[in-house]
């Protein structure tokens, strides 16, 4: 069952504080979390979050098409390594 | 580490169906794509094979090859790994870069000390990421592959200047 709109989105409270510092300070950082649970807000486009997989931090540039979506989708905790073949990656 | 002139871009799993059709496993980022470098070599390119593709299945894509025409030669090709030549690559736009073209590039930081080397390039949904493996230990660092934090690419020099942010390392 969906969550109900009246709620808001779910945030942990430190991850908030911690973007609320890392944007005033302007510093080039990684904002360490282990929250995989908390929403990605607007708020935290264009900040890198390094977010827990259970073993280490995987450093996640927020962009704008991943508000809403939850900050454990972008670490996986599981690897998986494939082959380079003609996969290509893009300098954004 | 093999040949940096050729690439992996997939392997033989086996036969399918009993008129010498190969069941095919492609690594290329579109599957079908490999049908494009035929003829593939194997490692040691003494031997080529020209494939086409015939249909995809679940999990993999099913082939002809020239001059295997019963079950029993396309069972013999079963593990075999194929590679292309580098030169077969499309050329890419700026800020674009094959990861064949980024593993094994020495990785500085602006002071010019040594971090490693690229061990592989990761996505898992959000920007690209290199995977770098010091010389030191085994534990490797990621860094986001963006202008900022990778500001320097220079493939002929064979290095990546990195400017690594804070927690990072």
């Amino acid at each position: 069952m969906a969550r109900s709109v009246w709620k808001g989105p779910f945030v942990d409270s430190y991850v908030l504080k911690k973007a609320e510092a890392s944007k005033e300070s302007g510093r080039n950082e990684v904002i360490k979390i282990w929250s995989r649970r908390s929403t990605i807000l607007p708020q935290f486009v264009g900040l890198t979050f390094g977010v827990y997989n259970g073993h280490k931090h995987i450093p996640v540039n927020v962009s704008e098409d991943m508000i809403g979506q939850k900050f454990g989708e972008y670490a996986p905790t599981r690897t998986y390594r494939g082959h380079a073949a003609d996969k290509k990656a893009k300098r954004s | 580490m093999g040949n940096p002139d050729q690439i992996c871009v997939g392997a033989f799993s086996g036969s399918y169906g009993v008129n010498g059709e190969v069941r095919l496993k492609s690594f290329c980022a579109d599957p079908e794509a490999i049908a494009d470098y035929s003829p593939l070599t194997t490692e040691d390119g003494k031997l080529s094979y020209a494939i086409t593709i015939t249909r995809s299945i679940k999990g993999a894509l099913v082939a002809k090859v020239e001059g295997i025409t019963n079950k029993e030669m396309a069972d013999d090709l079963k593990g075999l790994r194929l590679f292309a030549r580098r030169d077969q690559l499309p050329a890419l736009p700026d800020d674009e870069f094959y990861h064949a073209d980024l593993i094994g590039l020495t990785v500085l930081d602006t002071g010019g000390t040594v971090l490693g080397k690229v061990h592989a390039v990761q996505n898992h949904g959000a920007s690209d990421l290199l995977e770098i493996m010091p010389d030191a230990d085994g534990n490797t660092i990621l860094l986001p592959f963006t202008r900022d934090v990778v500001p320097t690419v220079d493939l002929t020099a064979g290095r990546i200047i990195a400017d690594p942010p804070e927690g990072a390392i």
